[in-house]
């Protein structure tokens, strides 16, 4: 059980039995030696947000939630299809996929981390860089090779970034996945 | 015929008086001015009865149209929840009456649930204000509703014939001579009537010394209350209801607890009002009087932090060079006030436009029951 006053970015409570993330919490103190806390909260299950305020002695039920790493499998339509080391299967739809979905395409072998809640997997995260290959890139107009002039790049799922205009198609380059951008061009 | 809603305060006393005199003032208000029905739900009912003394000690009453129950902590699992809810001040309701909230929800029949939070000035607050909370156990939503001084926020209690009274009682200065008369006070010509309603202060001494040896002669009536602790412990008296003290220039008069009608009657009789916490602060306002507030004190010294929000924004309307604000800092920092007070008595024209420009300006806000009624409508 935590208190509001004790809720804290990172931590996951049960609101009317659902999973919500706090992203943010702001204490104000109020009136007689009391706080509110203002709240950012994410609904874990249907990605919802919402801006919510509580005493400071209201009461939670905090969640620890299960994780385990996952691969991608394959995708079947409209779900994408996960395994965990015990070849067991999870599905989640693109919308649960977050910024995971710019990076999936076939054959990759990423390990993941997966958040399950009552048994079911509510979210998925990557690793913090991937490496994936660039299949449509403008050409060099420069010959720049400080890294610092930047172009767009097609990855083969189609998603779009910009990456150092010394990239090539075919090129492998390392994506860091918090922020969706171009990291390095990956060595060999 | 369909029943007019009904409305429920639960009110917990805490210490003082505050907690149950704006619960108290905003049943009668929504009672007399709404068409609702009010039941006021109050754990202490000796604290009601200091307020209002038509009041009974026993667990139900009708009281000013207000249907009064005793608030037990084994709570009556069978009362009938009300249409509108407000649980004031950080109470919590009753675990009972929230389920049958969440029944009542259920059967498509959600109550209205607000949040009655203190009063403050600080910016915060209008950021706080309307905002929805999903109960952590029942999914049911209760808004954070806060009082405030800016259109931003749900407003102060103010009664709409409040005016009305207060200018027809100073309309002919015989009738608030009258009143206070009936006191045992008795104003003289050129001199200063204070009214005195604090905590304990230390600064009192300062203060009470000031006003002694002044040119003017000051009544200081003083409802009874912590601050005659201080000034008994000062003047190494034992001073009670009915007593008066001349000492130079200064005549102290104890009055007994003011019920709360009266208490409007003193503010308005007088040229200067110490008041405190929320509910006498917020009645100073509408007397339209300069006052001094003394603000309920808090851990860390946040409370410093609330005055100065407070006496922020009533620069903003009154001038920068506030008159009372060095003064109402000393008064909350429980230091010498003597020099404070000096400037402001000298420069207490002045002091009464200013109080008078921020009365006006408060004015253009809804008051809170009004508030409350329309964030209702508003978000069915």
């Amino acid at each position: 059980m935590k208190t509001g006053q004790e809720l804290r970015a990172g931590h996951v409570i049960n609101i009317d039995g659902q999973p919500w993330l706090i992203q943010k919490a702001e204490i104000s103190r109020s009136g007689r030696n009391t706080a509110v806390v203002k709240t950012k909260l994410k609904n874990l299950l249907n990605g919802s947000l919402t801006e919510t305020p509580y005493k400071a002695d209201d009461k939670f039920e905090d969640i620890s939630l299960d994780r385990k790493e996952v691969t991608y499998s394959y995708f079947a339509d409209p779900v994408y299809v996960f395994v965990d080391t015990d070849y067991e299967q999870y599905e989640l739809a693109a919308d649960d996929l977050g910024d995971l979905l710019n990076y999936i395409e076939d054959g990759m072998e990423d390990v993941c981390e997966a958040v399950f809640f009552d048994g079911r997997m509510i979210s998925i995260t990557p690793p913090n860089t991937v490496t994936r290959e660039i299949v449509y890139s403008e050409p060099s107009v420069r010959g720049d090779t400080s890294g610092k002039v930047m172009k767009r790049a097609k990855l083969s799922n189609g998603h779009e970034l910009q990456v150092s205009d010394f990239v090539n198609t075919g090129d492998k380059v390392v994506i860091d996945t918090r922020t969706g951008e171009y990291k390095s061009r990956a060595k060999d | 015929m369909t029943q007019a809603p009904l409305w429920d305060i639960f009110c917990k006393v805490v210490d003082n008086h505050g907690d149950i005199g704006v619960c108290w003032r905003l049943a009668r208000q929504l009672a007399a001015e709404q068409p609702v029905r009010v039941r006021l739900w109050v754990d202490d009912m000796q604290a009601l009865k200091t307020l209002w003394p038509a009041a009974e000690l026993k667990d139900r009453q009708s009281l000013a149209g207000v249907d009064v129950c005793r608030w037990r902590a084994e709570f009556d699992a069978d009362v009938r929840v009300a249409d509108v809810v407000i649980e004031a001040f950080a109470c919590h309701l009753p675990p009972t009456y929230i389920k049958s909230m969440a029944i009542k929800r259920d059967q498509g029949q959600a109550p209205q649930w607000f949040n009655l939070e203190y009063l403050s000035a600080e910016s915060w607050v209008e950021g706080y204000h309307g905002l929805f909370s999903p109960h952590p156990h029942t999914g049911l939503k209760k808004a954070f509703f806060f009082p405030g001084f800016s259109s931003k926020t749900g407003g102060l209690i103010r009664e709409k014939d409040l005016f009305q009274a207060r200018d027809a009682f100073l309309k002919d200065p015989a009738t608030a001579d009258q009143w206070l008369a009936q006191q045992g006070v008795h104003r003289q010509s050129g001199g200063l009537t204070i009214s005195l309603f604090a905590y304990e202060n230390p600064a009192i001494g300062s203060l009470l010394h000031a006003w002694q040896l002044g040119d003017s002669a000051i009544n200081c009536l003083v409802p009874e209350g912590r601050i005659l602790t201080s000034i008994n412990a000062v003047l190494a008296t034992q001073l009670k209801a009915g007593d008066q003290l001349q000492l130079g220039a200064l005549r102290l008069i104890v009055l007994p607890f003011l019920h709360q009608d009266d208490y409007d009657r003193l503010l308005w009789s007088c040229d200067v009002n110490f008041v405190r916490g929320e509910d006498s602060f917020v009645r100073a306002h509408w007397a339209g009087k300069p006052m001094v507030w003394q603000i309920y004190p808090q851990e860390d010294d946040i409370h410093l932090i609330k005055l100065d929000a407070w006496l922020a924004q009533q620069a903003q309307i009154s001038g920068p060079a506030l008159t009372a604000a060095a003064l109402t800092r000393a008064w909350n920092t429980h230091i010498d006030c003597a020099a404070e007070w000096q400037q402001v008595i000298t420069d207490q024209k002045r002091w009464q436009q200013q109080s008078l420009a921020w009365t006006r300006h408060l004015n253009l806000f809804d008051d809170l029951a009004s508030q409350l009624v329309y964030f209702g409508q508003k978000s069915l």
